[in-house]
């Protein structure tokens, strides 16, 4: 019953916007952003972002991890949703920073600074990801180069990750709990796909690499199985932003 | 030498006594009153200092000077202080220790400083804060060179300390290590000495929020605002440059003069402009003066300092 709930498109799409209507729209709309509600909407706005974007990630060690569990099956329904979500976050971050910095001239002065590059090469990478989260797309590029493409979203991940731990004077409380988290379940998804191949490990250097290709081969296939999910009928009803 | 601008009106110099009278009762009067209504008693003041009027600059509303805070003993958030700082930690009773290289070091209440170095004048201040926002603040205090001539620094002294509380048992914050506590600031004598440096013991005419550093505070205001150390225990002279809290934490970030310069970027954004808390969505942002707007003032402190090194 609850898989059901967590695998409606309908929920999942309230959710993501309805993050954004009661943090960003109803507070500046109601007036109670504080007193430099342009900041309160440039930092809400990159903190969803950067969440959703750990969101979507934790979603494919989630599911080798927990192959049966049915809520992260659900969950994983909505992966593109998710993804494309984060860029939209992020895009509105990036408006807020241009509104802030007061229109071009405070924007090219902002360009100026290695910090704002980390973010804008993570935002660009978000875009590249959302304008081929479409059917077309991958049946252009073919699976697996779309595949590849889209492990970009770790690097994108990296870069927000670390534009977010510096923007704190001296802290870096949610860039670490992005960080630690997706890392661990990076590593247990990892070690757990080596796991699962004992008899093939042995001491010969040739077979070791052998191994290592098939586990990154796995990797691949478990998450174009997850592509595949998306294929349905029901999961390409959401496309790019 | 002094600016026709710093002579007081004939009005004000003849309602001085009228207003010390006022003054007065008010403060014996609320020193039996709990503190809310004596926000309410003590009223708009009347002692402006014309000579920090700033004509034709709007003040920062009072609702966004208290609850917009850097006051990290409170949490990062600047909507934190107002919050936490308000959940019963006490600043009375209060002792500020005036000490170090002078002859004459003591121990004192606020309150006690404030009617020996008095009358309380209100100065309108711009405050630029390092991370590119400002306001305009009306503060009321009194000029710290009033202090350092009570407290008649010795010759050794080259450098004045200020230190603000260390109470892990009321402030959260404190118990963490993320910033090394207390947190503490300096000036060099020079600066300290000049006639913008400022003891604040209220702003809008009432006593100093916990949020805005109460009982007692530093108001540099042609230097980023991390300078002016708040909720100050101790003021200390000394020899040689003090390690100040962000000068230690991040020192291409933050420097030991901070002096407000738009021509020196911070690493991570431009100093060039800044935006003005209070003017809405689509106001973009206001060119930073230098020495925020004290240069005629301040400049003379740095002849021949090459100020890109010594940001």
């Amino acid at each position: 019953m609850l898989a059901r709930i967590v695998g409606s498109r309908l929920a999942a799409l309230s959710l993501i916007v309805g993050v954004g209507v009661w943090v960003l729209v109803i507070p500046a709309f109601a007036g109670t952003l504080g007193a430099n509600p342009l900041e309160a909407l440039l930092h809400r706005s990159g903190e969803i972002a950067i969440w959703t974007l750990g969101a979507v990630l934790s979603l494919t060690p989630l599911r080798v991890l927990f192959p049966h569990s049915q809520i992260i099956g659900a969950l994983n329904r909505h992966r593109r949703a998710i993804g494309v979500s984060a860029c939209v976050y992020g895009l509105l971050h990036f408006a807020a920073h241009i509104l802030y910095e007061g229109g071009w001239d405070g924007l090219l002065l902002s360009l100026s600074k290695p910090f704002i590059w980390y973010g804008l090469a993570g935002l660009s990478i978000l875009v590249a990801l959302t304008a081929t989260s479409n059917q077309f797309s991958i049946r252009k590029l073919g699976g697996r180069n779309w595949k590849r493409l889209h492990r970009l979203a770790y690097i994108a991940a990296a870069l927000l990750i670390y534009h977010q731990a510096i923007a704190g004077k001296g802290h870096w409380h949610i860039a670490r709990w992005l960080l630690f988290p997706l890392a661990a379940l990076q590593v247990a998804r990892v070690t757990k796909t080596l796991l699962r191949k004992p008899a093939r490990i042995s001491a010969s250097n040739q077979n070791v690499r052998y191994v290592a290709k098939k586990t990154i081969t796995t990797i691949v296939s478990a998450d174009t199985s997850m592509t595949a999910m998306n294929n349905t009928p029901q999961g390409s009803r959401v496309n790019a932003c | 030498m002094l600016p026709d601008s710093a002579i007081t009106p004939e009005e004000h110099y003849l309602r001085r006594r009228e207003f010390l009278r006022v003054f007065g009762l008010g403060v014996a009067a609320s020193a039996f009153l709990p503190l809310s209504i004596r926000a309410a008693e003590t009223g708009p003041n009347h002692s402006l200092n014309s000579a920090y009027k700033l004509d034709g600059v709007k003040l920062t509303p009072e609702e966004f000077v208290t609850s917009y805070n850097n006051f990290y003993e409170w949490g990062f958030g600047k909507d934190q202080p107002k919050e936490e700082a308000n959940h019963g930690w006490r600043t009375q009773p209060w002792n500020i220790e005036i000490g170090g290289l002078c002859a004459n070091a003591s121990k004192i209440d606020p309150e006690q400083l404030k009617q020996l170095l008095g009358p309380i004048e209100q100065r309108n201040y711009r405050h630029r804060c390092v991370e590119a926002w400002s306001m305009v603040i009306p503060w009321d205090g009194f000029a710290l060179k009033k202090l350092i001539d009570l407290a008649q620094p010795t010759s050794g002294a080259r450098f004045v300390k200020f230190i603000s509380f260390l109470d892990p048992a009321n402030c959260p914050a404190q118990r963490k290590n993320e910033l090394p506590w207390p947190y503490t600031e300096a000036l060099t004598l020079a600066e300290a000495s000049n006639e913008l440096a400022f003891l604040a013991t209220g702003l809008y005419g009432k006593p100093l929020r916990n949020q805005n550093g109460a009982p007692i505070r530093l108001v540099v205001p042609w230097k980023y605002g991390f300078k002016s150390a708040k909720s100050l225990v101790k003021i200390e002279f000394v020899a040689e440059q003090p390690t100040t809290t962000w000068n230690e934490m991040a020192p291409s970030e933050y420097g030991f003069y901070a002096n407000v310069n738009p021509n020196v970027d911070h690493p991570r954004w431009s100093q060039k402009s800044e935006r003005v808390i209070g003017a809405g969505f689509f106001s973009g942002k206001q060119p930073t003066l230098m020495f925020n707007g004290y240069e005629k003032q301040v400049a003379h402190l740095y002849a021949g300092m090459d100020l890109r090194k010594n940001f």
